[in-house]
């Protein structure tokens, strides 16, 4: 989670950032398939490959979010394909709980969403990435919650 | 409660401990503290102490804490048991930490208190500020104090812990005796999160401004953590490990509200709001409505209520393949 040290200062300014945590099995194939067939996609993502969407903490979402990235989608498996059999059934319930507490805690809740793209589906995945890209673009740079150090010389 | 009852409850109480001291290595209940509004944890191992320990509206602590946090208290001697005094709240966690397989129910001998709400010392000292208190009881719905200033009477309403105005489990829903009467809960379950609504309807920007500026006095003592009972990492606790390092020491906002998160999340579907993280928060801050928050949602993803039912799995324990709505 090196975009996320506090130290590191703030996420540059040029264009927005979306963290993208894709399950190694499906949705990371899935976005290679979208990549082999040519179909465009837009560059805001950085993607982190997690071995199953049941890795996923959503304090990984949560730390991004507070810390400044624009967006975080997390993608895996459609339930009941996990490549571990239950992983994302776990994490379904996770994510969900996550995307309601978001709002309740002042956080944009349009900048997270999780879905489920299969390896063999690259014109899916180019449609949620595209989706969720111009949606966050809508939203425009995360302030995040506070003053990363910057000011006042917290350090 | 009158004083009368109060007196019954504490005499029924010297005798069961008494009673089964034989079998028990320890019993873990209050004492008076320091000043009438004031109680404190003791532990009582022979009968020479019972004496020690009280109940009454000033046993704001949950003990079940102590079952689990190091230094644990377990029996030494496989054959006996530990008691522990607890008030409706109270015995939700230790529901919670039974279904966990922190603690086992056969090692446990619970002593189960009906409670009509605990006095926070806190409120009591902003409608008070004196020093030297010398009396103090709850009766008809008021709390009374005698002080070296003089006698004043405080709305309960006023005084009372913000998780006892909002109580829907007032007895114990896990015991091997109850001492005292049963109490009537004071709300409802569906009408319990109050405080979460109150603050849904605010816009997004007013309910981050919130969270700002109330998060933004934690100096991160991580008193919340530690007094809460079902925060059982400990040593390997996320916010304080090296390897993988979540959290750095500096004092900004982020990283305050980030360790709120962690707590939080690290609660969800768990917390049975006893409220101990609000309690001994020294800064005031609204710990436990985010936990409230949270569990809020879990009621209405999953219909799930942590800490009643001793056969149900934690709603994020677990999961159902063919979910609706989510």
């Amino acid at each position: 989670m090196s975009i996320a040290n506090s130290g590191s200062g703030t996420v540059s300014n040029q264009g927005i950032k979306i963290v993208g945590f894709l399950c190694n099995w499906c949705s990371y194939g899935g976005a290679d398939t979208a990549g082999v067939c040519r179909f465009k996609q837009p560059a805001d993502l950085r993607i982190i490959r997690i071995p199953c969407t049941g890795r996923m903490d959503p304090l990984f979402a949560a730390k991004a979010l507070i810390y400044g990235a624009d967006g975080v989608l997390v993608s895996g498996c459609h339930p009941r394909d996990c490549h571990y059999a239950v992983g994302n059934l776990y994490a379904r319930r996770r994510l969900e709980v996550l995307q309601h507490f978001l709002p309740f805690m002042g956080i944009e809740p349009r900048r997270f969403r999780y879905t489920w793209v299969s390896a063999s589906e690259g014109q899916l995945w180019q449609q949620v990435v595209t989706e969720f890209s111009d949606q966050v673009q809508k939203l425009g740079p995360n302030p995040g919650v506070g003053n990363l150090l910057t000011e006042e010389g917290h350090r | 409660m009158t004083n009368t009852e109060l007196k019954q409850s504490r005499d029924l109480l010297h005798q069961q401990v008494e009673a089964i001291l034989p079998e028990v290595e320890t019993v873990i209940g209050w004492t008076q503290g320091y000043d009438p509004i004031h109680t404190t944890p003791t532990f009582v191992r022979d009968a020479k102490a019972i004496s020690r320990l009280t109940w009454n509206s000033f046993c704001s602590q949950n003990l079940t804490g102590y079952l689990v946090k190091t230094p644990a208290i377990q029996p030494q001697d496989r054959a006996k048991k530990i008691a522990v005094c607890v008030k409706g709240c109270d015995s939700r966690s230790l529901v919670a930490l039974i279904q966990e397989k922190f603690v086992s129910r056969d090692s446990l001998y619970i002593l189960g208190f009906p409670c009509q709400g605990v006095i926070d010392w806190r409120r009591v000292m902003q409608k008070l500020p004196v020093g030297n208190i010398r009396a103090a009881r709850v009766e008809d719905g008021q709390l009374a104090v005698e002080h070296d200033g003089g006698f004043q009477r405080l709305e309960l309403q006023d005084v009372l812990a913000r998780k006892c105005l909002r109580c829907a489990h007032p007895n114990p829903l896990i015991h091997d005796i109850v001492i005292g009467a049963q109490v009537p809960p004071r709300v409802l379950i569906d009408k319990a999160y109050g405080d979460v609504e109150e603050l849904e309807q605010r816009s997004l920007a007013e309910r981050l401004d919130f969270w700002r500026s109330e998060l933004d006095r934690c100096m991160r003592c991580y008193a919340c953590r530690n007094a809460c009972p079902l925060c059982v990492c400990q040593e390997r606790c996320i916010a304080e490990t090296r390897e993988p390092k979540w959290l750095t020491q500096y004092m900004s906002i982020s990283e305050k509200v980030f360790f709120h998160f962690i707590h939080a999340l690290h609660l969800a579907g768990r917390c049975t709001e006893c409220g101990e993280c609000e309690r001994v928060c020294p800064m005031g801050i609204p710990v436990a409505l985010m936990k409230e928050g949270l569990n809020k949602i879990v009621r209405e993803l999953f219909g799930y209520e942590a800490g009643v039912d001793l056969e149900a799995v934690p709603p994020l324990l677990t999961f159902t393949p063919d979910e609706a709505g989510i």
